[in-house]
């Protein structure tokens, strides 16, 4: 099962990395298969990489000046502090190293936006017993490199925001994992897919309802509702269930018979938003109708949704709108849950 | 796909912990700097300095573009005017330190930190050119912990919460950095100089190749180490420490020179070593060396004049280790060549007459220069006073004005006379500088020589037994020969010393005796640390490794510092047993294997409490009771220690009971 996911997973990567080189692509599926994607990551020499920086090339350049000037005025305490900083950048490889292996990376949470927005993923940054982990940088290539430094307490959470440029499943892919410390003259990093992926709905493009989408059913357009309303309908005879409150008593005294109030609220039209009826090409028409659905559920309107192949009844609220939103997010697209 | 590395605005700040280390570390690092630039840089550095902190406490902004080329311009222009000579050190230092100042208050970014650190480091190995002793390599430790704290501070977010994290991060690392250090600067291969290079122009101390009667008397006040000797064998006695340095040949207006040049000779012909030590000379900036009389074998990089004194090829521009044998046996020059019997007689025309009638005088007296030199001397015994502070004598015919009218002087003024005399008398005299005597510091047991101690003295001619070594101050003082200079002053001279110079020279206990062991400690500084260079490096990596090859470094240098990353590894990584896990599981499962041994192992999907309430069962225990105990003490978070005590308990009688259980059936 989990290897097949991951199958799945590597056979996908190529359509992502449509605009990366060659070289890239390369060097993507040697990543794919040197650390392979996983919900949880654990990071270890497997799949930590160590390299100087520039400032460890210029720091190396002024310990070869050093020497040079040790060496031309014989003097044994210049070679000292040559040795000493030498031994530090080596001992060096071991801090960074060991800033970054045992922790577990795994993605908490992630958000839902529109297209345009930033996405909320958070990542839950795990280390084990033992000393803190310090200036630890994390970000997706796409989006801003957070510090998070997991030193009291044994996780953190890092909040990372990925630009959504598209609708449907934003995968911002491989994650860079990254370490200045202590001295900043090497960098221990790494390339994890933690599989986050948040969903991106199309970008709304808001229009006012017309009639038309109101209009269809009549017979739909209003509803009876005995319990939260105040306009005044008719009276009935009691049913079992019927709010003692509404209970004419009065009439009780008078008749002994029991007789209900009855209150209705008289809701609008239901709407139906319908992908036919808009105008514009694919995308656009998913815009209009994301605009349509926010500002029916803004205005507590009822409305259901007609997409090629799918009819939501109509509903109202927040998971109805959600559900609305993933589908049209979805519309089109490779709906599995891991593809 | 634009890749957005942004964040850069915030990322590319120096964290303000790390600036204000980093304003720290530059103050530490330019300190030991102040007295070898110009003081007008350490006014700019102070300045720079004020002003960045007032930015850095948000009181200044930084300082606009033309008070920055204002800065510059005049700084260059400062530096073009101080009378540097291009090229040397000392301007190399003052450009560092004030581009140093400078970047100060235009350091923005992590770049610009990253550089500051980085010239901080240089600073630091660069102080050592000037001075390599014990403290300042003690100060500059500190001073390379403050900055790369100032570098981790950069690279860590902790230091907001923690204000002295990043230093103690840095004092960590330097110190885990210590062993590998070791290992390389004893393994690492030392070669010679590949080029030239410009020397520290410091003002020469010690003896000066001139000598004008009246500058030994500032010399003696100084307690300033000349060089330090380690005996191979017995000490001589103080009186036979007369350490050689310089051979004065050249009379001219009251002043004795060393001349014109003088050729390079071989090492006496002598197998003969009355004494054998080496000396740890301080830096004196000049090339000569000190030793007893007549080395007759010494270390390598040293060439013999004609006058038998000693030269290093290169001036002593940091603490220079040497190895003399010499013998008071080898006679010098038995004959005298023409050219060496003019040079040793010359003389001015005309001046000090009295001398010169007085000198005419001996020689008439006198057949044998040995006679003329002892009439001397009880003249001198006799009729003159020994002192630091001699009244002033003219430049012209000063001879005279001391042999007969004043009477009263110290070492080279006695020994300038005689000299005069001799050569008056036609006998081929000459001067000798150099230091006299020597304290034995008791912790090591090497002999320490301080400016004090330098003396003058004469050595004369005589045919066949060459040069022959005389002290006329030591007819004067002779106690200043014996014990030392302090048993010849006056109460009133002494007094005028200051309290080092006095314990220094063995009085005032306490202070002596840890002015002794800083010394010594000082002393082993110099042998093991400083004075390792190539030779030393070789005896040392012989008697550790056999035969040097270049394997055998190579593998040297790997196993050890393979060994000390070892042990920072073991530091970095190595945790503590999982303390985590809860007693009473502990207690718990332990008590299961004991069981699974004696075949009553739990049965799969066999929680605790059904398994202990089955071996209760057949141990005819009462289990009922206890299964909340197990339950308890297992799964309670808040379960009291006594809870677990308890479990322990009832788990061992549980064990006893089926053990008799097991035993009945």
């Amino acid at each position: 099962m989990e290897h097949a996911v991951a199958s799945e997973q590597t056979s996908s990567s190529p359509k992502e990395a449509v605009n990366r080189s060659v070289l890239g692509h390369r060097f993507a599926s040697w990543l794919d298969r040197r650390i392979p994607p996983g919900a949880i990551i654990k990071l270890s020499q497997a799949n930590i990489f160590i390299f100087p920086t520039r400032a460890g090339f210029v720091f190396g350049a002024l310990l070869i000046v050093l020497i040079l000037g040790a060496i031309n005025y014989q003097n044994a305490l210049v070679y000292g502090v040559a040795f000493s900083l030498g031994s530090m950048f080596i001992v060096t490889i071991l801090y960074t190293f060991r800033n970054l292996s045992g922790l577990t990376l795994e993605l908490a949470e992630s958000d839902v936006g529109f297209v345009g927005e930033d996405l909320q993923f958070n990542v839950r940054v795990e280390r084990p017993k033992g000393r803190g982990r310090e200036g630890i940088q994390i970000g997706w290539p796409e989006g801003f490199k957070q510090w998070v430094e997991v030193f009291e307490t044994e996780a953190a959470i890092v909040r990372l925001y990925v630009k959504a440029d598209r609708r449907g499943w934003l995968k911002p892919g491989r994650m860079l994992v990254e370490t200045y410390y202590p001295l900043g003259l090497l960098r221990a990093w790494t390339w994890v897919d933690i599989k986050a992926r948040g969903l991106a709905y199309p970008k709304p493009i808001f229009q006012e309802i017309s009639n038309r989408q109101s209009s269809r059913r009549k017979d739909e357009g209003e509803l009876v509702d005995p319990l939260g309303s105040d306009d005044f309908v008719d009276i009935r005879e009691y049913k079992a269930g019927d709010p003692i409150k509404n209970i004419i008593w009065r009439s009780f005294a008078r008749t002994n018979e029991l007789v209900v109030k009855r209150y209705a609220s008289y809701v609008e039209p239901r709407l139906w938003f319908d992908f036919q009826d808009i105008a514009g090409d694919t995308e656009e028409r998913l815009s209009r109708l994301t605009g349509l659905a926010l500002k029916a559920t803004r205005s507590d309107r009822e409305f259901g949704l007609r997409i090629p192949g799918l009819e939501i009844p109509p509903g109202v609220g927040q998971v109805h709108l959600d559900r609305v939103l993933r589908e049209l997010a979805l519309y089109g697209q490779d709906r599995s849950v891991d593809g | 796909m634009v890749k957005r590395h942004a964040g850069a605005g915030i990322a590319e700040q120096i964290p303000r912990n790390s600036l204000a280390l980093l304003m720290v570390a530059q103050l530490v690092v330019v300190i030991p700097l102040a007295s070898y630039v110009s003081i007008w840089i350490v006014g700019v550095c102070l300045f720079s300095g004020y002003w960045r902190t007032q930015v850095y406490r948000g009181r200044w902004g930084y300082p606009p573009t033309w008070v920055k080329a204002i800065l510059v311009v005049a700084s260059f222009a400062g530096l073009a005017i101080s009378g540097y000579r291009a090229f040397t050190l000392e301007a190399a230092t003052s450009l560092l330190v004030l581009a140093f100042a400078l970047k100060l208050i235009e350091m923005r970014n992590r770049r610009d930190a990253f550089l500051v650190i980085f010239l901080c480091y240089f600073l630091t190995a660069n102080a050592f050119l000037f001075d390599q002793s014990i403290a300042m390599a003690i100060y500059q430790v500190f001073a390379v912990i403050v900055a790369t704290a100032a570098l981790v501070g950069l690279n860590q977010l902790q230091s907001r919460v923690r204000p002295l994290a990043s230093f103690w991060t840095a004092g960590g690392l330097v110190l885990q950095a210590l062993p590998l250090t070791l290992v390389l600067f004893l393994l690492f291969p030392r070669i010679g100089p590949l080029w030239s290079v410009p020397l520290p122009n410091a003002a020469t101390t010690g003896l000066s190749d001139k000598i004008t009667p009246g500058d030994v008397a500032s010399l003696s006040q100084s307690d300033d180490l000349a060089f330090r000797v380690l005996f191979e064998g017995e000490v001589p006695r103080n009186r036979d420490l007369y350490w050689r340095g310089l051979v004065y040949s050249h009379y001219e207006q009251g002043t004795w020179s060393v001349g014109p040049a003088l050729p390079v000779v071989a090492k006496p012909n002598s197998d003969a070593s009355e004494f054998a030590y080496q000396i740890f000379l301080e830096p004196t900036q000049s090339r000569w060396l000190y030793a007893l009389d007549t080395p007759t074998d010494f270390s390598p990089k040293i060439e013999m004049l004609r006058d038998f004194r000693l030269l290093s090829h290169d001036p002593v521009r940091s603490v220079l280790r040497y190895r003399v044998e010499t013998d008071r046996e080898v006679v010098l020059d038995p004959e005298l060549p023409g050219w060496l019997r003019r040079r040793e007689l010359a003389l001015p025309e005309g001046d000090n007459p009295r001398m010169r009638s007085y000198a005419a005088s001996l020689q008439a007296t006198y057949n044998h220069p040995s006679d003329m030199v002892m009439a001397m001397m009880r003249e001198l015994q006799n009729d003159f006073v020994y002192t630091l502070q001699p009244p002033t004598l003219p430049t012209r015919d000063g001879i005279d004005a001391l042999w007969f009218d004043t009477q009263a002087g110290f070492c080279s003024h006695f020994a300038g006379a005689m000299v005069f005399t001799l050569r008056a008398a036609g006998i081929p005299a000459r001067m000798v500088g150099g230091y006299q005597g020597g304290e034995i510091n008791p912790v090591t047991g090497h002999v320490v020589v301080r400016q004090y101690l330098a003396h003058a003295w004469v050595e004369y001619w005589v045919a066949e037994r060459g040069w022959v070594r005389v002290d006329p101050t030591s007819a004067v003082a002779p106690e200043r020969v014996e014990s030392g200079l302090r048993a010849a002053l006056s109460n009133n001279e002494r007094s005028a010393l200051s309290i080092f110079t006095t314990a220094r020279m063995g009085q005032g206990a306490i202070l002596t005796d840890i002015l002794q062991w800083a010394d010594s400690l000082e002393h082993q500084w110099n042998l093991w640390v400083v004075g390792y260079d190539a030779d030393t490096q070789s005896s040392v990596l012989k008697d550790l490794l056999g035969k040097i090859t270049p394997l055998k470094i190579g593998i040297a240098i790997a196993v050890g510092g393979g060994v000390s990353l070892l042990f920072v590894s073991v530091a970095l990584f190595w945790r503590r047993r999982p303390v985590g896990r809860h007693p009473a599981a502990r207690d718990y499962s332990s008590f299961c294997l004991r069981m699974d041994r004696l075949g009553l192992g739990r049965e799969p999907g066999e929680t605790p409490a059904i398994y202990l309430a089955r071996l209760a069962a057949i141990a005819k225990l009462d289990g009922a009771q206890d299964e909340n105990l197990v339950q308890r003490a297992l799964y309670d978070p808040e379960a009291p220690r006594s809870t677990m005590r308890a479990l322990q308990q009832w788990l061992r009688r549980l064990q006893i009971n089926l053990l008799f259980a097991l035993r009945r059936t």
